[in-house]
């Protein structure tokens, strides 16, 4: 009873967070010197987090196991303060003041477990097709590049690309739509995304295939964030106005 | 060009510290400058070491004069703000405009809109340096009160930037996070922002722990602005 006491107190403290935070931080600033000296972690942007732990030796990983550690720690005591401060002032005035900083904290859980999706299950492929070829994709869809489009200007650089496809399932055309930078297509959980393309008679284009598990979540998080943020930054400004 | 007008927006804004109008001068100029170079090229000016620096310079200047409005020692808080604004705008020299038209993944508004953010956050947390800066030589409640507003718009905003950005690469990369050293720094900032957020509310940390934490924290921003873009390998080098 004692220790569950005690592991209460430090998991309900502010101080934890103070020190989880700091810890983190200190681990990723020695990750952050380690990764530009090392090109193992460019394979990082390809294959997911958990896959390439497992791959890559401990000489390099260490930084990211404990940090892995130190965010599961601060994802704990983060949960147990907001429930706990929802619990003590529920019955409290200027419920929006409360409610706000829990928002955000419920917005960096699910940012926190996007992370965790992706780290498990995402892909990315990257291939280059023709004009008027087929691309088989692992959900078991085919994209046909009906055409390839690329802007050339005057003194011959590309300005802007696109491509236009169509999906196919069991040989019947169920939807099609045009890519370009900034502007990808999504079908059946997977991302098309044109990089580049080479213009000539035949034209080419560089085409990534990506799914990412945790980007639904990302965004939720991400709403949710933005949300407490803004109210608890309008109470606050409203509540020194009113001071003034 | 660039250079005369830059020099003659640093002269305003040193004399700005005496006097008021000069200040307001400055800053109606250098928007006035920015403006121009935006008609010019068709886009916001916010890509390179030049315009991104001329942007922070106005920021600062700008969120320098709003935070202070109002206030009775405004001149003395004033003064150190618009001194590092001028230090940004003279920096800006030392880097060619990037004057070419942007690849077309950097033409969106998750782009204009992150890197925007970005830095209003950044001057943010230069002006809350500068606080901590007064406020270790006199340690005054007003100060460190203002130096906390500063911070939390601050933190605001880079929260926003970070969101946005997010959006920006999952619409261009497929992924809403990427293994790059430029990533890595901007968590580490938002994170330390978010300890001092967290650590105001206990006793032992207020006061000076505070605002030498404030003068550190802009230490970081500096190095994941310009350190890891100039002499790391990121999706952010110039």
């Amino acid at each position: 009873m004692k220790i569950l006491k005690a592991l209460a107190g430090i998991f309900l403290s502010l101080r934890t967070a103070v020190w989880l935070s700091t810890v983190l931080i200190i681990l990723l600033l020695a990750g952050g010197f380690l990764m530009p000296a090392h090109e193992e972690f460019q394979a990082l942007q390809t294959i997911p987090l958990f896959q390439w732990l497992s791959e890559t030796g401990l000489g390099l990983t260490w930084w990211l196991l404990a940090a892995i550690v130190v965010i599961s720690l601060l994802a704990a005591n983060t949960l147990a303060c907001s429930a706990e401060s929802l619990l003590r002032k529920k019955r409290s005035r200027g419920w929006l003041l409360t409610i706000s900083p829990q928002l955000m904290h419920t917005g960096f859980l699910f940012i926190l477990l996007a992370h965790l999706l992706s780290s498990y299950d995402s892909f990315q492929g990257m291939v280059m097709v023709n004009e008027g070829a087929w691309l088989p994709l692992p959900n078991g869809i085919t994209a046909s590049f009906d055409s390839i489009h690329a802007d050339v200007g005057p003194t011959g650089e590309i300005r802007d690309w696109s491509a236009s496809l169509s999906y196919y399932q069991n040989e019947q055309r169920i939807s099609g739509g045009t890519i370009r930078p900034n502007a990808p297509s999504f079908i059946g959980g997977l991302g098309l995304y044109i990089k580049t393309v080479r213009p000539g008679s035949r034209p080419t284009a560089l085409v990534q295939v990506s799914r990412d598990a945790g980007a639904p979540y990302a965004l939720a998080g991400g709403i949710l964030f933005l949300a407490g943020m803004t109210i608890l930054l309008l109470l606050k400004v409203r509540r020194e106005s009113d001071q003034d | 060009m660039i250079f005369f007008i830059t020099l003659l927006l640093v002269c305003l804004y040193l004399a700005g510290g005496y006097r008021m109008p000069f200040a307001y001068a400055g800053l109606i100029g250098q928007a006035a400058a920015m403006g121009s170079r935006g008609i010019q090229l068709g886009r916001l000016p916010i890509v390179g070491p030049h315009d991104t620096l001329f942007f922070m310079s106005l920021s600062t200047a700008l969120f320098g004069v709003a935070v202070t409005y109002r206030m009775e020692d405004r001149r003395n808080i004033l003064s150190p703000i618009l001194i590092l604004a001028s230090s940004f705008a003279l920096f800006s020299l030392l880097y060619p405009p990037h004057d070419t038209p942007l690849p077309p993944v950097l033409r969106t508004f998750w782009f204009e809109a992150h890197v925007a953010l970005s830095f209003f956050s950044y001057a943010l947390f230069g002006i809350a340096a500068v606080l901590g800066v007064l406020y270790l030589m006199k340690a005054d409640r007003k100060t460190e009160v203002l130096q906390y507003k500063a911070i939390l718009v601050g933190y605001c905003f880079f929260s926003a930037a970070m969101i946005f950005g997010g959006i920006w690469a999952y619409y261009a990369w497929g992924t809403y996070w990427l293994w790059t050293p430029k990533e890595l720094f901007t968590v580490i900032l938002w994170l330390f922002y978010s300890l001092w957020l967290h650590a105001r509310l206990r006793p032992w940390w207020y006061g000076r722990p505070m605002a030498i934490l404030s003068v550190a924290g802009f230490g970081i921003v500096m190095f994941t602005y310009l350190g890891v873009s100039l002499f790391m390998k990121s999706s952010h080098s110039f």
